[in-house]
């Protein structure tokens, strides 16, 4: 076990090099932001000489070097979009995001377990199909219309929620929900197949033939041991997470690192995308590790040495 | 294993218990609170399409940005709502010689902090913006060439050359008198997080990307504040701004896209009002030897095959109005003959393009951006059918913003190109330089003597009445030569609560002390 964390840490170095260099790359090719950053008709000596005041005259690989230097020593450079660091920019966005995505990951399970389970139960009915295509639908989805709806429906018509912004638990509930639904979707779906694999299983006829009561046959017995591949998907889903929460909050104006990335992105604020880029790989990765360990923890069956 | 599930439900319950402690609870800032007291409401609300990216007056250049700072921070002088230019911080003022200006300030004028404003802080503040070139206001500043404190409240600024333009700077972004002492003691990284200004709303707030918060500054010099509290919001998505109107979560809504007119026109309790901006939308014709476009007559038929009014009255719904100069009505120099006006004549255009030797018809590259301005696409293609109608082919290159204005900036666009262009300073000479020959070089490589000569003199020309009358002289020339094919201004769109009172104003910003509730 502990050579094989050794090993997964070790792994994470040249992962974010190459992150680092595919996002610096592209971004680089994404246009000189210069241009976004000074009216139309600046001349070219304006826009010129503020190339120069931001550095942004070295040749490619001087900038990438450059980058990568300051990387190491933990400096991620001026956003200069900003003018400040980018690193504590980004910091102070993620209790936001964090939040918003506990929050959604709460609207998932809520949602998912109850209906995986019903419908591993009663497989092949009407209300097995009807939660079946629900979750097709959950899946299918955009966020942007989603959320656009829900807005339109419960904060506008019925005026149950606020529109848009952070501050209460009020405000949490339409983007959960637009963010949830996805992976509620993915859930459901995965509960169900892994519940009715489980359920065939002979230790469960054995339990049934014992004379155990079906919820005990089902809670104690299947749905324990269906957890295993949940939260598998549970881990797999924070890239899910970000990625929607970059539109969602869009839509909701959730100060979070989303609207932060999108942002820096239009602007083509090199240092805060690379910042928001590493942090949010690093998160990715700690997570996607946490899960293998829980994993092992659930079903001492797997070895990883 | 039982365990582990045991230690998952408790994982549950504590990120749901985190969830909402989380959420600090900031209903007091904005939000759908309408500040009432008793019943009168004193909190004003507006939702603006991109947050402000800094605090820092003379490094922003933005719109979004200036609708706050010009609360925030005052400067020598201001814009009226008619965009005549009014002394502000300045009591009276004087100009001794051609480069030489002195200016009395008033007294008692304080900061925010409570420190008295002198002519230390305006010579502090305008040497930072004419000496930093890392400020994205620097440009502008570059033709001031000192300033001195004669005394407490005397300024002096010296200029390189006669400034005709000198008093619309001191009323531009960018000018805004920072606290020198202030300044000094804290750097711009704190200065940031807590800046001090003497206009009449000072900052309380700013939650990045979601709230900039306001309050009335009881000991401002001019007019009481009208309002308490003032929150700037900031919300992307146009749908959201719409729906945080209809809930009355804000009183002003800015940057309504087309796509929500009717919705916003058609919901009781909120209504579009729709301004003017100094933004121009127009061709850029090559006369670039070896080009089509270098011969007037196809300039000519080009502009003749348009119909401008038929592109507002269809695409824009009425929002713009057709102009024939870059100089639209309200900026100084501005040409009344040129504006509301086009001309069309398609069967002229045609008998044109034969007399040019295009009896078959002619083929030329058309570049315009896509969802840079509003409905931008949409125009680009209607024009390329008008052209067509004519006997004109067109290549339409259509470009998302960033590989647009790569394009345009490295000045590779072919035959024609479509752009939106404003006007910062509110004068003639900011939008003409376009046609000098330094500037039009690899752009249009429009080039004309008189209109050379006539900039030239304008822009030393201390003379108002003289110098309006030469800048529209260069516009009659333009108009005639078609270096740019003018098509319209463009308007702003705002979605405004009928709680309120508002006006727009041609440079868009908004004092808050103008927001009256009805």
């Amino acid at each position: 076990m502990k050579k094989y964390l050794i090993r997964r840490f070790l792994q994470i170095i040249p992962v974010l090099f190459i992150i680092t260099f595919v996002v610096f790359v592209l971004v680089y090719l994404a246009g000189d932001p210069v241009s976004l950053m000074l009216p139309e008709d600046a001349s070219e000596a304006d826009r010129e000489a503020l190339r120069e005041a931001l550095g942004l005259n070295e040749p490619f690989v001087y900038q990438y070097f450059h980058f990568i230097g300051d990387l190491i020593t933990g400096n991620f450079g001026t956003s200069f979009r900003y003018n400040q660091e980018a690193l504590p920019l980004v910091l102070e966005r993620l209790p936001a995001t964090f939040e918003l995505a506990a929050a959604s990951m709460l609207v998932a399970i809520i949602i998912a377990i109850p209906l995986g389970i019903y419908s591993a139960k009663k497989r092949n009915s009407f209300i097995d199909l009807f939660i079946t295509g629900g979750s097709v639908l959950g899946k299918a989805m955009p966020n942007f219309w989603l959320g656009i709806m829900l807005i339109l429906l419960l904060a506008v018509n019925y005026q149950l929620f606020p529109v848009s912004g952070r501050g209460s638990v009020m405000h949490m509930v339409l983007p959960a929900i637009t963010l949830g639904t996805g992976i509620a979707a993915e859930m459901t779906r995965l509960i169900r197949s892994s519940m009715l694999e489980i359920l065939n299983q002979d230790y469960i006829r054995t339990a049934k033939s014992k004379g155990a009561s079906e919820m005990s046959v089902v809670f104690k017995h299947a749905f324990r041991n269906s957890l295993i591949p949940v939260v598998t998907i549970m881990g797999l889903q924070v890239s899910h997470l970000v990625s929607g929460a970059l539109i969602t909050e869009t839509v909701f104006s959730w100060p979070g690192l989303g609207l932060l990335l999108v942002q820096a992105v239009n602007g083509r604020d090199m240092a805060v995308v690379q910042a928001a880029v590493f942090v949010i790989a690093i998160l990715v990765i700690v997570v996607n590790l946490l899960t293998d360990i829980v994993y092992r923890v659930l079903d001492p069956r797997i070895n990883y040495s | 294993m039982k365990k582990t599930l045991n230690y998952l439900i408790v994982l549950l319950l504590i990120s749901a218990i985190v969830v909402s402690g989380c959420s600090s609870n900031t209903e007091s800032t904005g939000g759908n609170t309408n500040g009432k007291e008793g019943s009168e409401k004193t909190s004003l609300v507006i939702a603006q399409s991109a947050d402000i990216t800094t605090l820092d007056p003379q490094n922003s250049l933005s719109t979004n940005g200036d609708r706050v700072f010009r609360n925030m921070f005052s400067r020598l002088f201001n814009r009226d709502s008619k965009m005549e230019i009014q002394p502000e911080l300045v009591e009276k003022y004087e100009n001794i010689d051609d480069v030489t200006w002195q200016f009395n300030l008033k007294e008692g004028v304080t900061f925010h902090n409570g420190d008295p404003l002198t002519a230390e802080d305006v010579k502090f503040s305008l040497e930072r913006v004419m000496n930093d070139e890392s400020l994205k206001e620097y440009p502008y500043f570059t033709q001031i060439k000192e300033v001195n404190s004669i005394d407490e409240l005397t300024v002096e600024i010296v200029t390189d050359g006669p400034m005709p333009t000198l008093l619309r700077l001191l009323a531009k972004s960018g000018a805004d008198v920072i606290p020198k002492k202030y300044f000094e003691e804290v750097g711009i990284e704190e200065f940031q997080k807590n800046p001090i200004g003497s206009g009449p709303y000072k900052y309380v707030d700013w939650k990045r990307d979601d709230r900039v918060v306001l309050e009335a500054f009881d000991d401002y010099f001019g007019d009481k504040p009208k309002w308490k509290e003032v929150v700037v919001r900031a919300i992307p998505e146009s749908s959201t701004r719409v729906g945080e109107l209809l809930t009355g979560g804000v009183d002003i809504a800015t940057d309504i896209p087309p796509n929500e007119w009717d919705r916003v026109n058609g919901e009781s309790g909120i209504s579009l009002i729709n301004g003017d901006t100094t933004r121009v939308m127009l061709l850029m014709l090559r006369h670039t030897e070896g080009t089509v476009t270098a011969d007037p007559k196809v300039r000519e038929a080009i502009d003749l095959a348009i119909n401008e009014q038929a592109i507002v009255d269809s695409v824009l719904k009425g929002t713009a109005v057709p102009v024939q100069s870059r100089v639209p009505e309200g900026v100084l120099g501005s040409n009344p003959d040129l504006y509301d006006s086009y001309v069309y004549d398609l069967e002229k255009a045609k008998s044109l393009l034969a007399e040019a030797g295009y009896k078959d018809g002619l083929e030329l590259t058309f570049t315009a951006p896509k969802g840079r301005y509003p409905l931008d696409g949409e125009v680009a293609q209607l024009i390329a059918s008008m052209l067509g109608e004519a006997g004109i082919k067109v290549n339409l290159q259509l470009l998302e913003s960033s590989a647009f204005l790569d394009v345009y900036n490295s000045k590779s666009n072919k035959e024609l190109i479509m752009i939106g262009l404003a006007d910062g300073l509110l004068d003639a000479s900011y939008s003409l330089v376009h046609y000098t020959k330094e500037r039009a070089a690899g752009q249009t490589d429009y080039y004309n003597e008189e209109v050379e000569k006539l900039f030239h003199d304008a822009g030393r020309n201390l003379n108002e009445d003289e110098r309006v009358k030469q800048y529209q002289k260069i516009q009659e020339i333009v108009a005639e030569e078609r270096p740019h094919i003018f098509l319209f201004q463009q308007g702003a769109n705002y979605g405004v609560s009928d709680n309120v009172q508002f006006e727009p104003r041609l440079d868009e910003v908004i004092n808050f002390s103008d927001i009256t509730l009805k």
